[in-house]
């Protein structure tokens, strides 16, 4: 076999891992009925951002602080949680 | 020369790049492997970054239309209700609903719990187990399963919780927020806003912010700026801003994540220049003798150009293959303790990204082009090699 058609085999199988991949995404996706959940509780309570860090107020309610916040603790005082250095600073 | 001959010489000068490669195996090998991690690091940033903001879209799309917070010399502070009387007179809100929501922080186990006190009108979507708290009901609360671990209540329904003067106020479980809901409740306790009063002592007509609902979605923007004149000192945020928000916060260039990543990726550049560049006598001798042989430079530069595509090409589906396998299947696991810090209630989070073929797009031009380019010179320098200089 010459080595470029085992490369083309090696392609061929790529793809098919692709499809499988993409397949089982759409299984997952359908599963994931618990977003529509999460949005009427939302709506209910008129929450505003998603609990994922919940380790300080900025990075549990980042859409409801202003970018000062991580700097407020006291006079000079410095951001210093490992989820602050995570997300991206947001400009007004 | 016709098409045909044309596929058939680029084949021919695949099969000996490919028998190149395979000859120096260890050395590839090698730079598939870096390779494949930086493609995986870079990869799996992007899709968990994809699989949040997604998130974020789908679930926030709930908020209200304006929240308005009352801030003090730059911070947050309570506002008093009749704020709400004065909204409800602008034309064309249609609802302002009081709140007041806090912090507490658990010392005993170094959780940070979010209360959230509000009334319901009773025409909220049922919860996964139980009911929500009666209004004018006292110390009933809905929890989540993870605050119900963290306060390691087992199958007991009642526990305390201390007001800022150390007082003990009593906390009755009726209800419980269902597991699909974490990504928003996991660390939330739910209780009537008389109740959340009592907790954190606030005063009789103090709230922390008022949730308005508009009419027309098109006034909004109008609404709040109405808002804003009408109570100083007043921060008002809309939900367009909220989206805002998450789409920036998780956007790929995120913080000092992205930033390693690319120093990692312009040290592998670095890497793949030298490996390509240091040509050793073996590889100067066999250039030489294809150059005997009647190869032109063109030709040299084709097998150089062809073993730096199968490379970064297997390196970039290998790796981008395993960032699926990670985030998708495994959670991302790897990033994630980095992403939740030091927080104590860790929401059962699934990443859910789709594929986006910008994303792949993106992926592709920082990692696979930077390598084919820095694999040009080298190549060019094969190809001039003087075949008398180096046999």
């Amino acid at each position: 076999m010459r080595p470029s058609a085992a490369l083309g085999i090696w392609a061929l199988l790529v793809v098919v891992a692709g499809g499988i991949l993409a397949t089982r995404i759409a299984e997952k996706r359908a599963a994931i009925a618990g977003w529509e959940e999460s949005r009427n509780v939302v709506e209910a309570f008129g929450l505003s951002d998603l609990a994922v860090t919940t380790e300080a107020r900025y990075t549990r309610h980042p859409a409801v602080t202003d970018p000062l916040v991580p700097f407020m603790d006291h006079p000079g005082g410095l951001e210093h949680f490992p989820s602050g250095s995570f997300s991206a600073p947001v400009q007004p | 020369m016709t098409l045909r001959q044309r596929l058939q010489r680029q084949l021919n000068l695949l099969d000996y790049a490919l028998a190149t490669l395979w000859r120096r195996k260890l050395k590839n090998f090698g730079i598939v492997v870096v390779f494949t991690v930086v493609v995986f690091l870079f990869g799996s940033l992007q899709l968990m970054n994809r699989g949040l903001t997604e998130a974020a879209e789908a679930i926030l799309k709930g908020a209200p239309d304006i929240t308005v917070q009352q801030m003090s010399a730059g911070r947050q502070v309570s506002l008093h209700q009749t704020a709400g009387e004065e909204i409800e007179k602008i034309l064309g809100v249609a609802k302002v609903v009081p709140r007041i929501w806090g912090y507490h922080f658990d010392e005993a186990n170094g959780a940070n719990y979010t209360i959230v006190g509000m009334n319901h009108d009773g025409q909220l979507s049922p919860l996964a187990e139980g009911r929500y708290p009666e209004t004018g009901s006292s110390g009933e609360v809905v929890i989540s399963r993870e605050v119900q671990k963290s306060l390691d209540l087992g199958s007991r329904l009642s526990f305390s919780l201390f007001r800022p003067d150390l007082s003990m106020k009593s906390c009755t479980t009726v209800g419980m927020f269902g597991t699909h809901t974490g990504p928003v409740t996991a660390d939330t306790i739910f209780m009537t806003m008389a109740d959340a009063r009592d907790l954190f002592q606030l005063g009789p007509h103090l709230i922390t912010d008022l949730l308005v609902y508009v009419a027309n979605p098109r006034e909004i923007d109008n609404i709040a700026g109405k808002i804003a004149s009408k109570i100083p000192g007043s921060r008002v945020i809309t939900r367009s801003q909220i989206m805002k928000t998450y789409n920036v916060v998780y956007s790929w260039r995120s913080g000092f994540g992205g930033i390693c990543l690319l120093a990692s990726l312009v040290a592998f550049v670095i890497l793949a220049y030298d490996r390509a560049s240091g040509l050793s006598r073996e590889d100067l001798r066999e250039m030489g003798i294809l150059k005997i042989l009647g190869w032109q430079v063109g030709e040299v530069m084709a097998v150089r150009f062809w073993e730096s595509v199968v490379v970064s090409f297997t390196a970039f589906l290998l790796g981008y293959g395993f960032a699926w396998v990670h985030v998708v299947w495994w959670q991302g696991m790897l990033f994630q303790p980095l992403m939740l810090g030091w927080s104590v209630l860790r929401p059962e989070f699934r990443f859910v990204p789709s594929f986006v073929p910008a994303d792949l797009l993106l992926l592709f031009s920082v990692s696979v082009l930077p390598y084919l380019a820095a694999t040009v010179v080298p190549a060019w320098k094969s190809g001039m090699v003087r075949p008398d200089t180096v046999i």
